[in-house]
């Protein structure tokens, strides 16, 4: 009690203090995660889609793949970018190890597969008579697949948000490619765990109540757009 | 309706994104995009710098052990040098086995650890120059109050012994780090090997965590002085038992990268750096750092003018 | 005039097992305005042959000619699929209310909103169900469903509207009312209508010309009723089950109201 008491005061204290520091990692860890999770949507939305509904040799094979690819160890995840990014990698004239980027890089290789693995079963669901109804009243294929998306809503804003979850979560691979630089890579997670091991455990589970603040917001803002159509 | 209001919102989500990014890269001039292309462009033009205005590659990459970062020390010193020289460091605190392979594959710019062993086999495989000595602090044995193995006091390799010999749990950190390395060595000269007996548990972490499953298992524990005075609050009952031998001291140098190691090596700021971590200033600064909160320091300043001994 | 044509249409499917023709039809017509029936018992190839004229299955083989236009069952052009509408047995109505369903066809064509909203209100009061306009889609009964989705077809005024069993999964007195609004207002509009269906008394009372499918044959052509009244050796077995079903009926119920 003592401890979570004084963490949660602690919480409260900074988030009041407006500590600049505090502010800056927060932004960082809302911002890298919502745009690995953004670039998974816009680049796994589509690939699900035509897994979940097109027929193709080797299309089993792809989705088995991607199952696979759904329990991605954050740490795997971030063992490649970090091989990836090496001076002496393929990518390393760029400087990226480091960098918010290098951090993204490897979220969206975690929530990829998330976004793409839940869209294809969801469209693999869908009515195949639905989609000829939707044609036969004369959808171009860019229409069918608004049409669709927004048919499939629900279980899509599920699939966003367990993606988001995942890299909200993951520490691994951030640490692994940030390195957890001040001002630079630190995020929530990974300054968690420096200041556990810094023995600071009142900032630690401060740092805790901010994080799970966060995911608890963005959580219920998707929540309530998921579930707004209900009321009308 | 509704579509619409989805749109919207789906819109608003996206321009709020792309709203983050811009802002964010007009925000910090460290930041990423600019960093990348600034860099990218100084570098082709190969432009000179004027001194300590804008050096032409900014980031420098620190590898050092998570002792320096735990104890805040780089905290106080790092924001004065990319003051004094304009260079932005990039420090990855890891431990130091992982430190010096970094240094060792050309994945970092400056080195600070403290494995002097194995930072020598760098030496003179040419991975590492301009080596210097910059600070020590020391080691000691925490045990818990009752002393079980009862080594109070006795030099090292006879207190490892004993810790063998009556079965006493020994906490190891087993991360190839300073200090397990500095452990390891003591075992050997004392001629035991403790991998895989029921007594000795590794932690494969940082030395804060090892220090609290020392605490919890009520075992033994080799740590730096720092490390323990910084959590001295968290650790109850353990008390130091053995300390002040001469082999139990933890000294750290600094040195650069090759440059000859990788095109993307940033010489001149890992020459900058070692000459700020031994100048007069920041010597000073590293004896004083930690005397406010623990009442002694945490560092000793221990740089050479000239010349290296171990 | 004839507006559709089809001509040597050949749907088969092949699969590792086997190879098996499920429509071979070697000629069927379309006149502008005609309300042509498609009959025959299950598995006779109603539906794909229907699926195949609305351009939602590429046949195998065979030529397909719409208003003169030869048409590639492959890249249909927009322009034509604009001119078509179908409905299904089941009414397949999205996750959304009655008015933005129906709307949904003439979004896809870009139509502006206030012709939209005109054009929708017009089509639900017409199928007596203006009422249900903000109601969700997924809260109305079969027999208000079908009739959202037969106002979703007609408002986009197709030229040829495609029926693929529409009454079937109705209970009885629904599927009567519904038959003869529809029936109205098709000849009210004047549209022509090709009405698949393995219910001889719906086609009766719904359709001019009969075609009758066997096992994916053209078995027998013409008029209704003399299709009805006059079956060859082929579709005799099938339509006299029906003629005695019918006369029993009607002798039972006694009712001439019915549209049968």
């Amino acid at each position: 009690m003592g401890l979570i008491g004084e963490g949660l005061i602690k919480a409260v204290e900074m988030l009041l203090s407006g500590d600049p520091e505090l502010l800056a990692i927060t932004w960082l860890t809302l911002r890298v995660s919502l745009t690995a999770t953004l670039i998974s949507v816009i680049v796994g939305l589509p690939l699900g889609v035509l897994l979940g509904l097109v027929r193709f040799p080797g299309r089993k094979l792809l989705v088995t793949v991607i199952n696979l690819g759904m329990g991605l160890p954050p740490v795997v995840a971030g063992l490649w970018v970090t091989l990836l990014l090496w001076r002496s990698g393929p990518l390393g004239q760029y400087a990226l190890l480091y960098t918010p980027t290098a951090i993204i890089m490897a979220q969206v290789l975690v929530s990829l597969p998330i976004i793409i693995g839940l869209t294809t079963s969801t469209f693999q669901n869908i009515n195949p008579q639905l989609i000829m109804q939707i044609r036969s009243l004369g959808a171009s294929r860019w229409q069918l697949f608004i049409v669709l998306i927004r048919e499939a809503r629900l279980a899509i804003l599920a699939a966003i948000m367990a993606g988001l979850g995942r890299v909200l979560a993951e520490v691994g691979a951030s640490m692994m490619v940030g390195g957890n630089i001040k001002g630079e890579t630190r995020i929530l997670t990974t300054a968690m765990v420096m200041e556990v091991s810094k023995g600071n455990f009142d900032v630690a589970i401060a740092l805790s109540f901010i994080l799970m603040g966060l995911a608890f917001l963005i959580t219920f803002a998707l929540t309530s757009m998921q579930q707004r159509k209900r009321s009308a | 309706m509704k579509i619409k209001k989805y749109r919207w919102l789906l819109l608003g989500l996206i321009v709020l994104l792309a709203l983050a990014g811009c802002q964010s890269t007009e925000e910090s001039p460290s930041n990423i995009a600019d960093e990348t292309t600034n860099q990218t462009a100084e570098q082709g033009e190969g432009k000179e710098t004027e001194e300590s205005s804008e050096p032409a590659k900014k980031d420098m990459i620190l590898s050092t052990t998570t002792s320096t970062q735990d104890s805040g020390l780089l905290d106080e010193l790092l924001p004065i040098f990319e003051e004094q020289t304009g260079y932005n460091v990039k420090t990855v605190a890891v431990g130091s086995g992982q430190a010096l392979a970094m240094g060792e594959k050309g994945e970092a710019d400056a080195l600070l650890t403290h494995a002097p062993a194995d930072e020598e086999k760098l030496e003179q495989n040419g991975d590492v120059i301009n080596r210097k000595r910059v600070m020590y602090n020391d080691f000691v044995i925490l045990g818990p109050l009752d002393d079980p193995a009862q080594i109070k006091d006795k030099p090292v390799t006879e207190a490892f012994a004993q810790i063998a010999n009556t079965n006493a749990i020994f906490v190891s950190r087993g991360d190839d780090s300073g200090t397990h390395k500095k452990e390891m060595s003591i075992w050997q000269e004392a001629g035991i090997d403790p991998i895989g007996q029921d007594w000795y548990v590794e932690t494969g972490q940082g030395m804060g965590d090892t220090l609290r499953v020392a605490a919890e298992r009520q075992g033994y524990v080799l740590t730096d002085r720092g490390t323990y005075l910084s959590l001295k609050e968290m650790l109850n009952d353990m008390v130091v038992v053995v300390e002040g031998d001469e082999s139990l001291l933890n000294i750290y140098h600094v040195m650069q990268v090759n440059p000859e190691k990788s095109d993307l090596i940033n010489e001149e700021a890992a020459e900058a750096f070692v000459a700020f971590m031994v100048s007069k200033e920041i010597q000073e600064l590293i004896g004083q750092f930690g005397v406010d909160q623990y009442g002694e320091p945490l560092f000793f300043p221990d740089a050479e003018t000239e010349g290296e001994s171990n | 005039m004839i507006i559709y044509e089809l001509e040597d249409v050949r749907y088969d499917i092949e699969s590792k097992k086997e190879s098996r023709t499920i429509l071979k039809v070697d000629h069927l017509s379309l006149q502008e305005g005609e309300i042509v029936g498609v009959i025959g018992p299950n598995g006779a190839g109603k539906s794909t042959l229907l699926k195949v004229m609305a351009f939602l299955l590429p046949p195998t083989t065979g030529k397909l000619t719409y208003r003169g236009q030869r048409i590639n069952p492959g890249a249909v052009p927009m322009s034509v699929r604009h001119q078509l509408a179908t409905v299904f047995q089941h009414s397949l109505l999205l996750d959304m209310d009655v008015f933005h369903n129906v709307a949904l066809g003439l979004k896809f064509r870009k139509i502006d909103k206030v012709e939209q909203n005109r054009r929708v209100e017009q089509w639900l009061e017409r199928f007596k169900v203006a009422h249900l306009a903000r109601q969700h889609a997924h809260t109305l009964s079969g027999g208000e469903a079908q009739r959202v989705s037969l106002a979703r077809a007609l408002v986009v005024e197709p030229d040829i509207l495609f029926l693929d069993e529409p009454f079937s999964a109705l209970d009885f007195p629904t599927k009567v009312s519904l038959m003869e609004d529809l029936k109205q207002i098709l000849k009210e509009t004047k549209t022509t209508a090709l009405f698949v269906s393995h219910d001889l008394m719906e086609v009766k009372y719904m359709t001019e010309r009969l075609v009758v499918l066997i096992e994916g044959h053209k078995a027998q052509e013409g008029p209704t009723d003399a299709v009805i009244h006059q079956p060859n050796d082929q579709t005799a077995p099938f339509l006299n089950q029906w003629r005695q079903f019918i006369h029993s009926f009607s002798g039972r119920i006694g009712s001439p109201s019915l549209p049968y």
